[in-house]
Formats: structure tokens, sequence, C-alpha cells
């Protein structure tokens, strides 16, 4: 059954429920305060929201760029409110501005400053934004849509929650498209199937072999995706 | 100079207004949401000859940093009439007129909005009117609301609004320019939050009687909530075509 869209304000029950993420009570009954789909339980209400931007949690694994040195430290954006700040101790290799990372939060305070740990540096790849909101969309059940993305494209990848994901090597181009259909139809049924279909048609389309687990195809280097991650991190700098 | 002085009819005997509405009709709305693709949330909307485009940016860092309230977030709203968007060119310059519109329009959008989840940040909403026919203040906040939706900022309600008027003894709703020019119109902007009616903006241009104003203000809560049916559906919208490529 296609679950129903709710708006900001709009009725979910009069009845008494447990409130989920993304509800309100007013007066005993519960509201809507995002756009999203509605999830009902028994006893419980959800909304899964469909926009919206990422709200730092403990033990997040995001993906972020360098943007200052700070003292005894770097600041760094993680496309929350504000950058995120890493201790020196956390990196063994000095990093710069425009550094990409990927790392584990820490700390998260009352007004969500992050403390990050667990820094690792990536050279070279491809950052791919997306809405934080999809994320899970494009991981999937038990990770089923990520092994679908890496087989089909062969590319390594890393999915931060913070909504930028970072791939390399394989067909990055193949995995941009894939990506931006998991997006557009995060809202949809079925659609692990779906993405393995279109997966499967491109793949054959363009005459390269469908990678099994063995399937060999020559890692192409991406020169321009290393540019192009450059010139994300520049003129943000404060 | 005995020129017999001409008489200007609003409301014909049918109960017709000049542009062919009834009193209590709405012009022709149109609203579309996600029109920006670099903005968080964005709409566009025409509300009868109005049109106007708002974008929503944040929660983010307050730029400068003492303005920021460690407790809640604040709202930013700019108003801007484009120069273009009236008959007689406009100093891009805002005016009295923008200053006082943009305060309190941003204010009664924090009203719907759950500021205290976003402590030290800011929610940006910018709104420029691009063309212009009586009424605007109520069309720029009307897409406001759906942008912030767009942006899935968490909102107790939308906030949706009409104008009411009294033209030569007939109260009707949403004024065009030529009734707002009447010389005896009298122009009260409301904006409510639909679903529990609280009343987030209502200002007024004129005199109303008690009995009058009652009247009015019924009919100004019925206008709003068609507002609301048209922002929910815009809303809405953007995800039914999404399925509607699907099905191709």
């Amino acid at each position: 059954m296609p679950r129903t869209i709710v708006t900001p304000g709009e009725l979910i029950t009069s009845e008494r429920k447990k409130l989920g993420s993304n509800v309100h009570m007013h007066e005993g009954r519960i509201y809507s305060t995002c756009i999203g789909l509605v999830e009902e339980g028994t006893d419980f209400i959800n909304v899964i929201p469909l926009e919206g931007r990422y709200r730092p949690m403990i033990d997040d694994l995001v993906v972020g760029i360098v943007t200052s040195e700070r003292f005894g430290g770097y600041g760094t954006d993680i496309n929350s409110y504000y950058p995120a700040y890493i201790s020196r101790k956390e990196v063994d290799e000095s990093l710069r501005p425009g550094s990409i990372i990927s790392a584990k939060i820490a700390k998260v305070n009352e007004i969500n400053e992050v403390e990050l740990m667990n820094v690792r540096v990536f050279y070279g790849g491809e950052i791919i934004s997306v809405s934080p909101v999809k994320v899970p969309r494009i991981m999937g059940r038990n990770n089923s849509m990520l092994d679908l993305l890496k087989q089909g494209t062969n590319a390594n990848i890393l999915i931060g929650k913070n909504g930028r994901i970072w791939a390399k090597g394989g067909n990055t181009k193949l995995l941009e498209k894939a990506i931006a259909k998991i997006e557009r139809e995060a809202h949809m049924e079925n659609l692990t199937n779906k993405i393995a279909d279109f997966l499967r048609a491109e793949n054959k389309g363009a005459g390269a072999p469908i990678s099994a687990a063995n399937g060999k195809i020559p890692v192409e280097q991406t020169k321009h995706a290393d540019s192009r991650s450059m010139e994300m991190s520049e003129g943000r700098d404060i | 100079m005995s020129k017999k002085k001409e008489v200007l009819e609003y409301v014909d005997k049918e109960g017709k207004r000049t542009d062919g509405r009834k009193a209590d009709e709405l012009r022709a709305i149109k609203i579309e949401a996600g029109v920006l693709p670099r903005a968080d949330g964005s709409a566009y909307l025409e509300w009868g000859q109005n049109k106007v485009l708002a974008a929503v940016y944040g929660p983010r860092e307050v730029i400068p940093k003492h303005h920021a309230n460690p407790y809640k977030a604040i709202v930013r709203y700019a108003y801007r009439m484009a120069s273009f968007s009236v008959p007689e060119r406009k100093n891009p310059r805002p005016g009295r007129r923008e200053l006082e519109i943009s305060k309190v329009s941003g204010e009664a959008l924090e009203k719907a909005i759950f500021l205290e989840r976003f402590p030290n940040t800011a929610i940006d909403v910018f709104v420029e009117v691009l063309d212009s026919n009586a009424g605007t203040r109520i069309a720029a906040l009307t897409a406001a609301s759906v942008a912030l939706a767009d942006a899935g900022i968490p909102m107790r309600d939308m906030v949706s609004g009409v104008a009411i008027g009294k033209i030569s003894g007939n109260l009707v709703l949403d004024l065009n320019k030529h009734e707002e020019d009447a010389p005896d119109a009298v122009d009260m902007p409301l904006a409510v939050l639909p679903n529990s009616e609280e009343i987030v903006l209502l200002q007024m241009d004129g005199l109303l009687k008690r009995s009058d104003w009652e009247k009015a203000f019924e009919l100004g809560m019925t206008g709003c909530k068609k507002v609301y049916e048209l922002q929910k559906s815009a809303l809405k919208k953007k995800y039914e075509i999404a399925n509607g490529d699907e099905q191709k």
C-alpha cells in the first residue's frame, strides 16, 4: 500500500499513539511537522521526512571538507549548521583547507556543536551531494541498495550520514545517475528492484560487462574529480 | 464647474465585481514548490497578476555572530519588490514599506516554526515580488510558507493569508489594484495558522464598523482555508510529478 504524503500541520490521527519523529501533539491530536510519508504502527506514529537538513547525531559517520585551521585542530564543513571541530590528536597526518575526510561524531552538545573522531583522510575520488534525509534510502535495508550500487558500478563508495557520498574508481558517472534516480524516487515503493533493473540496462547499453563479484572493469582515474572537490572547498574559508 | 460627479460601481446588482468575481471569490492562484535548485526550499506563486518568488536558506550559521540567539533560531525575512514590478519604476532600495512588511511577515512565520530546535542559527527567507497588483504582502507570505515546508523546516502549521476589503459598502475578499484604489476602500490583510485558527498577521488600512469587522474576519478565515488547500496540493504535487514520470 502506498504511504500517504502529509504536509506540515496536517492532521495525521486523532487517536492516542506514541509520538515518533517529525510529529507533534496539539489538543490531543497528532499533526505532522514536515512534508513526509506517514508510518503508522498499532501504538506509534512517525513521519519519514522528504526534505530537511542534516542534524548531527552521536556515532554518525560523516564526510567532511576541512575549511580552516584553528588552535589545536581544524574546522570542518560537515553540511550541518556550523563547522565541526577536529582535534589535532585525532589525525596522524596534517590536514589543509580542502582536505576530504571521513569521521565519526564523538560529541554533540545542546547547541549542535560537533567534535569528530576516527578521522580518515581521502585522496582523489569524487563527492556526490545528496539530501541527507534520503541517505537511508541510498543505503537500503541491511545495506542492500549500497551493495547493489557497489556491484553495478564497481566503485568504492562511502556514504556519510550528512548527505555526502565519497566514491572512487569504477563507473562514477553511472553511480551519479543511479543516486540521482534514488533521490528523485525516494518516496516510492520497490526501489531496490527498480535500481537493479536500471543498472543492468545501463551496463548493457554501454557495452560494459555486467559486473559479477569478480567482474573486472578497469578503474578510471578521476583527475577531474580531484579538481572538483578542491573547487568545492574554495571560498568557504572563514 | 458643474460637471456631474462620476459614481463608480464596484459591485453590481447581481453581486459581480468589476473583474467578474463574486464577493467571496479569490483570484486565480498557482503555486509551485521547489523551483530553485540551489536554495534549501523555494516556491513560485502567481496570485491573479501578482508574481512572487520565495527562497529559504537554513537553518545556518548566523553572520554577524552577535545576532545569534543561543535559545532559538532567528528568522530573517526579506520582502523586496523588483523595480519593474510596478507601472512606474520603483527605486530598488528597500524603503519604509518593505522594511515594515519584512518585519511583520517574519514575525508571522516565527509563530509557525519550531525555532527552539535550532539554537544559534538563522533561517533566511527571501521573497522577491516580480509583478504586483495589490495583496503582495499576503502573496509573499503564502509563498514563503510553502518554501519553508519545501526546505523541510519543522513547522506547527503552514501560514496562509488573504486580504479582505470593503468598497462602497460591500465586503469583498481579495481586493485587486483597481478595487484597492477606490476612494473609500478599506483593506485588511490577514494571515492565520489554518488548523488552530491562530492569527499571525493582521493589519488594516481604513476603518470598519465592529459588525463589519466580524463579518470581514469570517470571510477572511474561509479565504485562508481555501489558500491553505492550494498550498498543500502544491507541496504534494512535487512528489506526484515523480510518480508520473515512472508510469511513462
